[in-house]
């Protein structure tokens, strides 16, 4: 890992006004945000910096409200009914909270991994990787295989499947169905890719494979990776956010924050000395 | 509920306390075979060697407690400076062996000038307790405090190594006798050493406790 | 630290034979009721296999009766030739079939769509508010509608207008039959599709109609061809409508504005004359509409089937 590089980048990383000097920097800037389901408020004032070219790892005990925060980052979550949100993410420099952004558009830039492995049932391992170029009016076949292709290798599955990707997306096994998810989204070509614990779902060979897949992402790509497994935190983040009942308590380099956390709180729990 | 990690930490650290014990002992023991000429050579060398193996001990479940547990924060700092402390205290019995063995050496001294080494074994003992006294109370203040005395321990063993090559300006009976002023210098140098490490048990409990290695290192 | 072990040693042991006696308390009680529940199992499984045997008896004879009358009249004259005189035992039941293949294709190309896309829509767009739930309330009360009326309704708005009894009229009341029952299958199989598919749709930047169409729709695919299966079986039977929209007759289909026979009117019309020659038509009509309503459901699924993964993207 880069720790010197991130060292030098971000001491002090907190909450600063994203000015045009940080831009090359950040990504994402996210300014104020509150999310409700309902009357329930589950993001309380999030604030809070991502890296381009980095991962970002998001933790907190369960219900903390990471994944709500990474599906405000898509524009995901107020697609659930009695779902709302306000504040800023700012990607590069548009608000994608604007009301003259559109919701679809964000979703090409920004991509998904979910955290239960998701392709679509009756689609071919082929179609699964091609659905979103296709189903948003790309057709030409030969820039679509090329494609496919390259995501299948990006995603560490070409190896596997290049002999059958006529077979239904569901007859992998959940590891490769998870790459193949992974896959599909890095078929939109995008610019942030959001994962709700990827590997949750998967054993621990499957697991390092997505890992080393994060790592070697990051190269084009900013990452923000929600987990529950602090040793993984730990192992593919560059930075880490401590997330408590829908508030921010910490954020900072990984190393800084598994190896002096700064507040008591982020301490506890990344020691599993909670409750 | 007990975290499994609660469990090696405690052992890991009652091996470090008996280690404090021992090491302390060992080189007050060693100081006042000095003062008195008593033969400790034999007990302070089983001691030595005690602390040795104690040390390797917390090396290896240090290991083990970061291989099973993969400790973060405020536990992983702390089993990691148990490493260097248990080096530490190690380091104190082996040169309380040194100081007795150089008696032995040297045979007769008892009509040496021992205060310079006495004086300076004071501030030292003062050390190694003070430092000691910093792990069991996780005071991250005393790095200061024994930065402060190894200055004078510094300033006293500049001093009498100067008083040592210019020997012809005194009239000293001391002049007279070269066993007197080597044991001496030698003894302060490893009085020096100790102090040193006493130093580094600080840094230790303030990197424990802050996460940030003390500003005098 | 060594004395705080021994305490919590203390502690666990205590624990542990409080569980213990737990344990065997609740083996004991649970070895009870397991003799009892085996028992129940078998008496269950055994009203259940009685119920299933109680419905298929007249199922099956049903059909065996069908089959064992019907299997004579079957001949190329009798399914290719409109009826011969009345109780000469000649000529066949071709403009049946004709009109109801007929009758059934134009009402399933109005009905399926329509219901699959209200379905769509209850399923997919309409949330829950006041409107989707008037729609499905009255969805609900059309299934339960007797066709008579729908035949009524028929005859009133289409026969009348146009001034004459017509296939248009046939279809549009048989599509009026097969409108709630397509709806209701098709939301029922939308709803199961997992939420999390759509989202995967969905944060690939794939307008949501798309998404709807070329992926929940898709993967409910089996189950909504099952429904319109389902529909088209319940108006291939049907007689009453047809009574009064295409009314029936001995001829072969001449135009969509003209009347048509159908199997169930042709069935009924057979039944209702005294002659023997006209029953064992009759029973070969019903057999031959029972086959056709079995070679659509199969056709179907085969055609389910075969389109396996191709998404028609
Ligand atoms: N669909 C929903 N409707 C109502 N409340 C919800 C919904 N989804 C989440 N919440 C609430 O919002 C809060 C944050 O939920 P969220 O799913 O973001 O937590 P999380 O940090 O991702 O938890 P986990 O680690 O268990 O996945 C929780 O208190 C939860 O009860
Ligand atoms: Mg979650």
């Amino acid at each position: 890992m880069t720790h010197e590089a991130i060292d030098s980048g971000i001491e002090n990383i907190g909450v600063r006004p994203p000015t045009a000097d940080l831009q090359h920097r950040y990504k994402v800037s996210i300014r104020n945000l509150n999310a409700w389901f309902g009357m329930k408020q589950a993001l309380k004032n999030i604030s809070l910096d991502i890296k381009k070219n980095a991962a970002t790892a998001i933790i907190g005990p369960s219900g903390c409200g990471k994944t709500t925060l990474i599906r405000c980052l898509n524009r995901m979550h107020e697609m659930t009914p009695g779902a709302t949100a306000k504040g800023s993410v700012i990607l590069d420099n548009i608000d994608i909270y604007d009301k003259k952004v559109d919701p679809v558009v964000i979703k090409r830039r920004i991509g998904m991994v979910f955290q239960k492995p998701n392709p679509f049932p009756t689609m071919s391992i082929y179609d699964n990787v091609a659905a979103g170029l296709k189903l948003n009016g790309i057709k030409d076949k030969r820039l679509i295989g090329d494609v496919v292709r390259e995501s299948l290798e990006g995603a560490a599955l070409w190896e596997e499947v290049k002999n059958e990707l006529s077979k239904p997306g569901l007859s992998l096994s959940g590891g490769q169905q998870q790459r193949l998810c992974i896959a599909r989204a890095l078929a939109m070509h995008p610019e942030v890719i959001l994962m709700d614990e990827p590997t949750s779902a998967l054993d621990p060979i499957a697991s390092s494979k997505i890992e080393e897949l994060i790592h070697s992402l990051k190269k084009d790509l900013t990452i923000i990776t929600v987990t529950h497994n602090m040793q993984q935190a730990a192992r593919v983040s560059d930075l880490t956010a401590f997330m408590y009942l829908g508030e921010l308590v910490e954020y900072g380099t990984t190393k800084q924050i598994f190896e002096n956390p700064q507040k008591d709180l982020t301490e506890r729990y990344i020691s599993g000395k909670f409750g | 509920m007990t975290r499994l990690l609660d469990l090696g930490i405690d052992r890991i650290q009652n091996i470090i306390m008996d280690m404090a014990k021992l090491s302390e002992k060992s080189v007050t023991t060693a100081i006042e075979s000095y003062e008195k000429g008593a033969s400790t050579k034999k007990v302070i060398f089983e001691w030595s060697e005690q602390l040795r193996v104690l040390q390797d001990e917390v090396g290896d479940l240090a290991i083990e407690l970061i291989a099973r547990y993969q400790p973060v924060a405020t536990d992983l700092r702390f089993i990691r400076s148990c490493m260097e402390i248990a080096y530490g205290f190690s380091r104190f019995g082996r040169y309380a062996y040194d100081i007795v063995d150089v008696l032995e050496t040297m045979g007769s001294i008892a009509n040496c000038d021992k205060s310079a080494v006495l004086e300076m074994s004071c501030t030292v003992r003062e050390m190694i307790h003070t430092s000691v006294q910093a792990l069991q109370s996780k005071d991250k203040n005393a790095a200061e405090k024994l930065y402060q005395m190894d200055d004078t321990v510094d300033a006293l063993y500049r001093k009498y190594l100067r008083e040592a090559i210019t020997p012809y300006e005194k009239t000293d009976k001391r002049s007279f006798d070269p066993r007197c002023y080597i044991s001496a210098l030698l003894i302060l140098r490893y009085l020096e050493r100790i102090s040193d490490h006493a130093c580094y048990i600080g840094d230790s409990v303030h990197y424990i406790v802050t996460g940030t290695s003390s500003p005098r290192r | 630290m060594a004395e705080q072990n021994e305490r919590s040693s203390e502690t666990f042991a205590n624990d542990g034979s409080g569980s213990r006696r737990h344990r065997v308390e609740i083996r004991q009680m649970m070895d009870k009721q397991s003799i009892r529940r085996r028992l129940f199992d078998k008496i269950a499984t055994g009203v259940a296999m009685a119920c299933v045997i109680a419905a298929i008896i007249p199922l099956g004879s049903i059909l065996v009766e069908v089959v064992k009358n019907g299997v004579g009249a079957l001949s190329l004259e009798f399914l290719t030739q409109p009826p011969g005189a009345i109780g000469s035992g000649r000529g066949g039941i071709g403009p049946a079939i004709q009109g109801t293949l007929i009758v059934i294709a134009l009402a399933s190309l109005i009905g399926a769509p329509v219901g699959v896309l209200a379905g769509i829509y209850l399923s997919e767009f309409a949330g829950s508010g006041k409107f989707p739930y008037a729609v499905r309330f009255l969805n609900d009360v059309l299934t339960g509608l007797p066709s008579i009326v729908v035949g009524i309704v028929a005859f009133v708005v289409v026969v009348l207008t146009i001034g004459s009894f017509s296939v248009w009229a046939g279809a549009f009341a048989l599509s009026i039959i097969m409108i709630p029952i397509v709806v209701r299958v098709t939301e029922e199989t939308l709803k199961i599709v997992p939420n999390s598919i759509r989202e995967a749709g969905y944060s690939l930047g794939i307008p949501k109609w798309k998404v709807v169409v070329f992926i929940v729709l898709t993967s409910a695919k089996s189950g909504v061809l099952t429904g319109i299966v389902l529909a088209l079986s319940r108006i291939a039977g049907e007689t009453a409508p047809l009574i009064m929209t295409i009314l029936g007759t001995s001829l072969f289909f001449t135009g969509f504005t003209d009347p048509v026979d159908a199997l169930p009117l042709r069935i009924w019309r057979l039944a209702s004359q005294p002659y023997e020659s006209a029953h064992e038509f009759g029973w070969g009509a019903a057999l031959i509409l029972i086959l056709l309503v079995l070679a659509m459901s199969v056709g179907l699924r085969i055609l389910a089937y075969k389109r396996g993964f191709r998404t028609g993207i």
